[in-house]
């Protein structure tokens, strides 16, 4: 979940409630869904919240929310906007992977040390949520005094930049902490900053490129030059977006104008100019998007949702305190009343009418909301095969076995060679193993396709405790079987070990006699090979006519390999064989 | 009168007028001690011997005071080099006395600080002057650990007190203070016939028949009514018996589903490996959410799903791109029919609610409909003492003509106040598949601590509609672990679960219910 940091005194200042004190403050988050989390090194608040307001990324973001919540603001403020000055030119060379830019032009900023931290933090934020880590939409953010607008030919009245592409060796610049001049390669190489997202662009054909009259100042979505470089001294900025997606960072810059707007700067538009080439053809577009859209909701939906009867104000009322706008349509009859709310164009999660229904209730407070147990009736029960796990599990404690409980993840190791088992052998355990791709570690890396390694394991680990140990699980095996729709071949199976100093092959059939008798199935032994198992002391498990697993005394080469200085008698088969079908 | 023999005989060997100890009757009448013992309680119990209880204490030499018996004490040692070097007459260097009374170790300390305690001489700047007149033949603490030597008798290390009484207590005190001896002390117990003890032996007493053990041929013989049974001591501990327990865990999963079979819902039961869509795309969860990728999912090594509802496809990927009804929007993200194809361990149990709601699993379901399952769920986390990689998911939902936000808080009140979980609060929350969503906090039944307890909503349009439910439906999942640590006071996770399991721990749980 995202966590944003907060200076307190920051906050207090644009929400305009400077009588506020830290604890208060944290009592207010919390209300909003913002959960107070620590302290940085630095003494700014930390707040965890659930990744859909992502305009709170920021405590510019989170100020605004708060000035809704306290009733200082109401309704949808959009800032205004001066007519574009900048162009965004769209080349033919820009990598087809990244096909979209956006941006705007914010003027008359005063970035004090605080405020340029937060930027840069609402900047890193954003990456890593709604950017999925730079893949999906990046955001550079230039000081404008070092840009130098190739005035536009034509019409000869305004500035231009050019998004484009070059060839990984096509062109040098000097990145951000950085003093020398590196092409975009050498950038992701040699730079901290470009090792760490070479991943993104490496198998493009074309490397992002941002120019101007004086050249290339920006990789993105790796890194800006050191040219344009923000500091505290920046009073224009020019802000720009590529990614994968037009909507998704025209919202990004959305969030970023909307913070700075909250800090005093103006706001101004760019043109952005696609070619023929772009995806969606050749189109201007007027860049920010600040459209605020509309969706419409029924006044019974909300009652019904939040289980409340409302007054029409009242639900106008508290669309306004979550800074939506609301008009009532058809207010005549409650039956049909509806409204059309209005969505500030910094909201990235509002996706159908029920999210505007979350706002309401979010304003009217959950806490408020009496609980009630639904009044339907239905009829409860077990699925078959849980109960005939349970019922299994019964048996097997009456007969003494602990009862174990394994992971289904495990090595290959394990299972197959510590067991002397072959892969793909014709064998109980001896099936093609179900692999995980990318396994978290060698200990993790396929399901078992038994459950005696699983038993012989714990064995193992509890050398040093009181003999004898009767262990027994009932659990999930799986193996490889391209006929089934998964894939994957799952069954449950039943698997006991008896470790005692005088264990023999007639213990473990003892049992197995004793379970067979108990669900009323006839069991034989036929005798068998297995290599988990003694010679001329093993047998397969034949249920109702049908081989189901195997029984009998574990070869001491496996005693030996799992460090056991006693005899095992053990035995497994499939829990199936126990049910009536 | 009968009595049982120990007591018959002991009663013989008592004395009316001499106090004899319990040992000399053990050894009089051939009972071993704690018979004896036994007997001697049961008959002043009835009232037939009088028991007096003395204190006795006995001396012995530890290996110190033994070594000194022969060698002499060392400051004595120090006494007589330091005459021999002429310390009577005037100090002399200590290191030259020290070096040839042989002392060494720690013996000088000793040496030193007695030689000053008795007043065999001063010692002053490194030099030492002796008493001439000091008479070390009768140190009383010499003389008194040779007299304990002499007492010592036939194999036999501790000398009674009154063997000493020669000895002064003082010098006794001293000797134990400095190591030399130890002192035992013990309860002497003696017996002596009552009035009613010497009447019942002119009466007569005969040894009435105990047995240890009820046999099988008594009951038939009828010979378990002419026996007295021998009374056990019934306080001792007991020999340790072990059964077999079902899994602490498993207890816990029990539970669960006892509460919410009792509630009115039904087990649901589905594929731990299973399409990407079911485990997913169902729920409305864009490809590109960081919860889908590679580093928190087990994705298999194995081809893609054969069958999909081919129809339900279709709509699940139109939901993804353009949402649901008229003001509906889709995610601005990539959707692949190939990655909801795609089989991996499941990271939820609601596969199985998505299986369910299509009506694919048991075909179409009508409101009202309760269901849950209690089943293993893969996340690919950090192992450590709270996260395991595969764990248990509490999975719940109710389908009904009209469910409010209330209902969903009425049903987890109630489903957590058979757990001991009072006080549930909702924090607002998100989820891609619910809105509203809640988080579930409740306080620990013994810490009083607010701890999560679950994730809960109601299901959104774009998961219902695509799956054809035109009902409202509450959902909520919650870790049992999460659960079983809070009822068993379990602090990691690992010893409840998997080949890591100590079955010191498994053996000892406490029982759920």
């Amino acid at each position: 979940m995202p966590v944003v940091d907060i200076d307190p005194d920051e906050l207090r200042e644009l929400t305009g409630h400077e009588e506020k004190g830290d604890e208060e403050l944290k009592s207010d988050l919390f209300g909003l869904g913002l959960e107070y989390e620590g302290e940085t090194e630095e003494g700014l608040l930390q707040f965890e919240f659930g990744p859909d307001r992502l305009d709170r990324l920021s405590v510019e973001g989170v100020a605004r929310s708060l000035r809704y919540h306290y009733g200082d603001a109401r309704g949808v403020a959009v800032p205004d906007t001066n007519d574009p000055d900048f162009t965004y030119v769209v080349d033919a060379n820009v990598p087809d992977e990244r096909p979209y830019v956006t941006g705007a032009i914010v003027r008359g900023v005063t970035l004090d040390e605080a405020a340029l931290d937060s930027l840069i933090q609402l900047q890193e934020k954003l990456h890593a949520t709604m950017g999925r880590k730079r893949a999906k939409g990046a955001i550079g953010i230039h000081d404008l005094v070092a840009i130098k607008g190739d005035v536009l030919s034509e019409e000869g009245d305004g500035n231009s930049i050019t998004y484009t592409g070059i060839d990984p060796e096509g062109d040098t610049f000097v990145p951000l902490d950085s003093d020398r001049e590196m092409t975009p390669a050498a950038v992701l190489e040699e730079h901290p900053t470009g090792e760490k997202y070479a991943d993104i662009v490496r198998e493009y054909d074309r490397y992002p490129a941002i120019y101007d009259e004086l050249g290339l100042f920006s990789f993105p979505p790796v890194i800006n030059g050191r040219r344009t470089e923000v500091s505290t001294d920046s009073r224009d900025l020019l802000v720009e977006l590529t990614g994968t997606d037009q909507w998704t960072i025209d919202r990004m810059c959305n969030i970023i104008c909307y913070a700075l707007s909250a800090r005093g700067a103006t706001i101004e538009d760019v043109e952005i100019v696609y070619g023929e080439s772009s995806p969606e053809g050749e189109r201007t577009l007027v860049r920010p998007d600040f459209e605020v859209e509309t969706k419409s909701v029924s006044h019974d939906r909300i009652e019904r949702m939040l289980g409340v009867e409302f007054a029409s104000e009242e639900v106008v009322d508290l669309f306004e305190r979550s800074g939506l706008g609301a008009v009532v349509v058809d207010s005549e009859d409650p039956e049909t009343t509806s409204y059309e709310v209005s969505i500030p164009p910094y909201r990235v999660d509002v996706l159908h009418p029920l999210d505007l229904v979350d706002d309401v209730g979010r304003a009217y407070g959950f806490d408020e909301l009496e609980p009630r147990y639904p009044d339907v009736g239905t009829v409860g029960g077990r699925h078959e095969r849980s109960r005939l796990e349970a019922a299994t599990r019964n048996v097997l404690t009456g007969l003494g076995f602990e009862d174990l409980l394994n992971f289904h993840m495990t090595s290959e190791t394990e299972v197959y060679e510590r067991m002397n088992v072959e892969v793909g052998s014709d064998i109980l355990g001896g099936g093609d193993p179900v692999r995980i791709t990318e396994p978290y570690s060698e200990d993790y890396e396929i399901l078992r396709p038994w459950a005696l390694p699983s038993l012989a394991m714990v064995l193992e680990n509890n050398t040093h405790r009181a003999y004898p140990q009767d262990l027994a699980e009932v659990g999930l095996v799986a193996e490889r079987d391209d006929d089934v729709n998964t894939r994957v071949r799952e069954r449950r199976h039943v698997a006991g070990v008896l470790a005692r100093h005088d264990a023999t092959y007639e213990d473990a059939k003892a049992r197995l006699q004793t379970i067979c008798r108990d669900f009323d199935v006839d069991l034989e032994t036929p005798p068998t090979e297995h290599p988990s198992f003694i010679d001329g002391r093993v047998a397969s498990v034949v249920i109702d006519g049908e081989p189901v697993g195997v029984v009998g005394e574990l070869h001491p080469e496996i005693l030996v390999e799992h460090d056991l200085e006693l005899p095992v008698a053990a035995f497994e088969f499939d829990l199936e064989a126990l049910g009536d079908e | 009168m009968k009595l049982p023999e120990p007591q018959v005989a002991v009663l013989n060997a008592a004395s009316a007028t001499d106090e004899l100890s319990i040992d000399h009757l053990a050894e009089e009448t051939g009972l071993k001690p704690e018979t004896a013992t036994q007997a001697v309680f049961e008959l002043r119990d009835g009232g037939f011997l009088g028991v007096a209880e003395a204190e006795s204490v006995a001396y012995e030499l530890t290996d110190e005071g033994r070594a000194y018996v022969d060698a002499g004490l060392p400051e004595v040692r120090l006494y007589r080099a330091a005459v021999e070097a002429g310390a009577a007459d005037g100090p002399v260097q200590m290191g030259r006395v020290i070096g040839a009374a042989d002392l060494d170790g720690p013996e000088v300390d000793i040496a030193l600080a007695n030689f000053g305690r008795k007043g065999y001489g001063n010692i002053d700047s490194g030099e030492l002057s002796a008493d001439g007149d000091a008479d070390t033949e009768s140190d009383p603490e010499a003389v008194a650990l040779v007299a304990l030597a002499n007492a010592e008798g036939d194999g036999e290390t501790r000398a009674e007190a009154d063997t000493l009484a020669d000895v002064d207590g003082d010098v006794l005190d001293q000797l134990v203070s400095r190591n030399l001896i130890e002192r035992h002390e013990r309860t002497v117990r003696t017996v002596t016939l009552t009035d009613a003890g010497v009447t019942a032996l002119m009466e007569g007493v005969e040894a009435a028949e105990t047995v240890d053990r009820l046999t099988p041929e008594m009951l038939t013989s009828g010979e378990w009514a002419d026996v007295e049974f021998t009374e056990y001591n019934v306080e001792a501990d007991a020999p340790e018996v072990r059964g077999g327990k079902t899994h602490v865990l498993r207890q816990t999963a029990e539970r669960v589903k006892d509460v919410l079979v009792g509630m009115g819902f039904q087990e649901m039961d589905g594929p731990h490996a299973d399409a990407d869509f079911w485990i997913n795309d169902c729920l409305f969860m864009p490809q590109d959410h960081p919860a889908r990728t590679h580093w928190d999912r087990f994705a298999l090594d194995v081809p893609p799903i054969e069958d999909l509802p081919e129809d339900l496809v279709d709509r699940v990927e139109r939901t993804h791109r353009e949402g649901v009804d008229e003001d509906g929007d889709g995610y601005h993200s990539p959707w692949s029919e190939d990655f909801a194809r795609a089989i991996a361990l499941r990271g939820h149990t609601t596969s199985l609610s998505m299986r369910y709601l299509s009506g694919t699993q048991i075909g179409d379901l009508e409101p009202p409909q309760r269901y849950f399952s209690v089943e293993k769920v893969y996340r690919n986390d950090t192992l450590d003492a709270t996260h395991l990689l595969e764990f248990f998911q509490i999975e719940g939902w109710v389908m009904a003509e009209d469910l409010s936000v209330r209902d969903l808080m009425g049903t987890f009140v109630e489903f957590y106040e058979q757990f001991g979980i009072t006080d549930v609060q909702f924090k607002p929350h998100y989820n891609p598949y619910t809105e509203p969503s809640f988080e579930l906090f409740g306080r620990h039944p013994t810490t009083g601590e607010l701890i999560e307890i679950g994730n809960s909503g109601m299901f959104r349009d774009e998961v219902l509609e695509p799956l054809g439910v035109e009902h409202d439906v509450m959902a909520w999942g919650l870790a049992l672990e999460r659960l079983a640590m809070l009822t068993t006071g379990a602090e990691d996770i690992r010893d409840l679960h998997g080949t890591l399991a100590d079955l010191d721990f498994l053996r000892g749980a406490e029982v759920t219910y």
